[in-house]
């Protein structure tokens, strides 16, 4: 008599079993990726003849066995994950920044000019200064490769990688001519005022407060990406140009404006690195952060949720690769090789899903 | 006089990574795929070439080991695109990885830490009889190694394959409208494949070359941007191997320049003669990217069965 509508509970149940599918199927294959390339990895360690499990136990672990693995492990997830966006948010729309480095660099030198030339300034005043002129400064660095692409059609691909070349020869003379600390036998800079530098949480060692701010950066992006105007007109150039353009959003400009954000995003990564790890600016402080966020990068394809994540889980990889290389014998680059075969798995399993699902 | 004429000599072997790996980029280009992974190729070939040359005692062998290898990473990258048809920026990204990571492994694994870095023998210089007696001419241009010559010969090849045979325009015309292409009965995924291996081997022979021909030690970073270079460099050159010369020539010569400078110690900081390179490098490109032609169907893949072309 009364009969309950049938279809209402029939939703939901529908739905769960579907969500829960699309997300084996996005779950599934990565995971298969990643122990793919740690297969194939294992392999070439056992041609060089050393043990593979030892090797991966000491890379795997190094992050979690002491609190200096994992404050070691913090502050390079950092850098990673902001050159990652740096790569990232540009690529929303297309376009290709190899310029993280550069922008990092560039980020460092002027968080270290206002931490050195403000040095006496209360900290309150002078360490948001040091991050934002960071910010400004590593935009500024991409915003060339920007004016570049967009009025004279330069390719960003390569303005960016050539500003990266610049960029060392610049830190080097900032390094040895403007601020040089000439004991430290390298190029490096003075240090900076007190006042500049990020506070340090908890004891021995400490881990620096950039991650909270970095933390709060990925809440940020999240929401500009997902819930904005600007975010969606990104997604939209990036997903598909033509039909953009066709709905008038200005796709040049705003393909410029993501080399700008992105710049700015890795500038603040140097300025962080300054703040929070250095206390100065010195000559191969960008490490290999530019690719390591281009992997992240493409890692994610195109999920900005999922690299901080992957950004975590490759921090912990090269945390890993050097207690690997003192424990196992097997040289750091090894870690890279992986990476790069996550990726090309990766890659090949979009293929492969896309191909069983439709059947 | 002596000046200029020491400088010029400098000038072409600094050519040849150029030369070598820019008309290989520009031989897959003009199929249509475009190499990004070109400072990974290198340094691998700089790495496998030396250590070959270290291990057998040739520097032919271990020039033709970097080819090798070179041209595997290029098989990869032609396959994933072709067939598979993934992005080419990206696939090229993952081997420029993949290659840094094998290329330092190697090294670490072949010779491992030394007090004494190895040395191999640097390539000897072959002056070509009779034209190397020319009074200036002879001593800049035929007074050098044979990879300088197989460099300028290769570029010639290339050149004459593409602009002076038939089988060339139809290679050419796959980088403009693969679809036409195909239906005249042009074997696109063929042509893809074999001008990306080729290619991408002489991107790994310009490696190998740089331990060779200098200080005969393998260090790291010695590629120093070049690969990035030889990309600019390919869109300065429009794509066509005869423009390609004269851009290496204006790349080659600033690196002399730059260095000579260093030397001579003009008054001004090092390292803003050391960025000038790149700074033209910049400034070059914006001519280039408006004035130079480049294949209409560069950096896409081409999928028979889809019906957007263009």
């Amino acid at each position: 008599m009364t009969a309950p509508p049938a279809t209402p509970p029939a939703a939901p149940e529908a739905a769960g079993p579907r969500r829960v599918a699309d997300a084996l199927w996005l779950v599934v294959p990565s995971v298969l990726s990643v122990v793919a390339a740690f297969a194939v990895g294992g392999l070439i360690i056992l041609a060089l003849g050393q043990d593979p499990v030892a090797a991966f136990e000491s890379v795997l672990t190094t992050s979690f066995n002491t609190r200096f693995g994992t404050v070691e492990t913090l502050h390079k997830w950092v850098p990673v994950l902001l050159c990652a966006y740096a790569f990232a948010i540009p690529l929303a729309t297309g376009k290709f920044n190899i310029g993280a480095e550069g922008q990092l660099l560039v980020g460092a030198t002027g968080g270290v000019a206002i931490g050195i030339l403000w040095s006496d300034l209360p900290m309150l005043v002078l360490l948001p200064c040091v991050l934002v002129a960071g910010a400004l400064a590593g935009a500024v660095w991409s915003g060339i490769a920007a004016v570049l692409m967009v009025k004279f059609n330069v390719n960003e691909i390569l303005s960016t990688v050539v500003l990266n070349f610049i960029s060392f020869q610049l830190i080097d003379y900032v390094a040895s001519h403007v601020w040089p600390d000439r004991g430290a036998g390298h190029p490096a800079t003075v240090r900076v005022g007190e006042g500049a530098l990020l506070p340090g949480i908890g004891q021995a060692p400490p881990l620096h407060s950039g991650v909270i701010i970095t933390l709060v950066l990925v809440v940020a992006i999240a929401i500009f990406m997902r819930r904005t105007s600007t975010g969606f007109e990104m997604r939209a150039v990036g997903a598909n140009l033509r039909a953009a353009q066709v709905h008038g959003i200005r796709t040049s400009r705003l393909a410029g404006a993501g080399l700008v954000v992105g710049g700015a995003v890795a500038g603040l990564a140097g300025a962080i690195e300054v703040a929070g790890v250095h206390g100065k600016m010195l000559e191969g402080m960008q490490s290999n952060f530019l690719i390591l966020g281009i992997i992240v990068g493409l890692m994610s394809r195109g999920s900005m949720i999922a690299i901080p994540f992957i950004a975590f889980g490759i921090a912990v990889l090269e945390v890993g690769a050097g207690s690997m290389q003192r424990t196992a014998q097997v040289p750091v680059e090894m870690v890279l090789i992986i990476e790069a075969l996550i990726l090309l798995f990766l890659l090949l399993s979009d293929i492969a899903r896309a191909k069983l699902r439709r059947n | 006089m002596g000046e200029i004429t020491e400088l010029l000599t400098l000038m072409i072997p600094a050519m040849v990574p150029f030369l070598l790996a820019a008309q290989g980029t520009v031989l897959s280009g003009r199929a249509g795929v475009f190499n990004v992974s070109q400072e990974g190729l290198m340094v691998l070939g700089a790495a496998v070439g030396f250590l070959v040359s270290f291990k057998v005692g040739s520097n032919t062998v271990g020039m033709a080991a970097a080819f090798a290898i070179a041209g595997v990473f290029g098989l990869v990258l032609a396959y994933m695109t072709t067939q598979l048809r993934l992005d080419q920026f990206v696939v090229g990204l993952a081997l420029y990885f993949a290659a840094l990571g094998a290329a330092g492994l190697l090294y670490r694994e072949v010779i491992g830490v030394t007090m004494e870095p190895p040395l191999i023998p640097t390539l000897e210089d072959k002056p070509i009889p009779l034209l190397s007696d020319i009074p200036f001419l002879g001593e800049v241009l035929f007074d050098h190694d044979l990879v300088v010559y197989l460099a300028f010969a290769i570029s010639v090849a290339i050149w004459w394959f593409m602009y002076k045979t038939r089988s060339g325009l139809a290679f050419r015309s796959i980088g403009e409208n693969p679809k036409a292409a195909d239906s005249l009965g042009i074997n696109v995924t063929w042509a893809r494949t074999w001008s990306t291996v080729v290619g991408s081997g002489l991107v790994g022979m310009a490696g190998a070359y740089l331990p060779m021909v200098y200080t005969g030690l393998y260090t790291e970073g010695m590629v120093a941007g070049r690969g990035w270079l030889v990309i600019a460099l390919a869109f300065l050159g429009g794509w066509r191997p005869h423009l390609v010369i004269a851009g290496a020539a204006f790349f080659a010569g600033m690196e002399v320049l730059a260095l000579r400078a260093q030397v001579a110690g003009i008054g001004i900081p090092h390292q803003f003669v050391l960025m000038l390179p790149y700074v033209a490098t910049l400034l070059v490109m914006v001519f280039a990217f408006r004035w130079a032609r480049q294949p209409s169907f560069l950096g896409r893949n081409y999928d028979r069965e889809s019906r957007l072309v263009g």
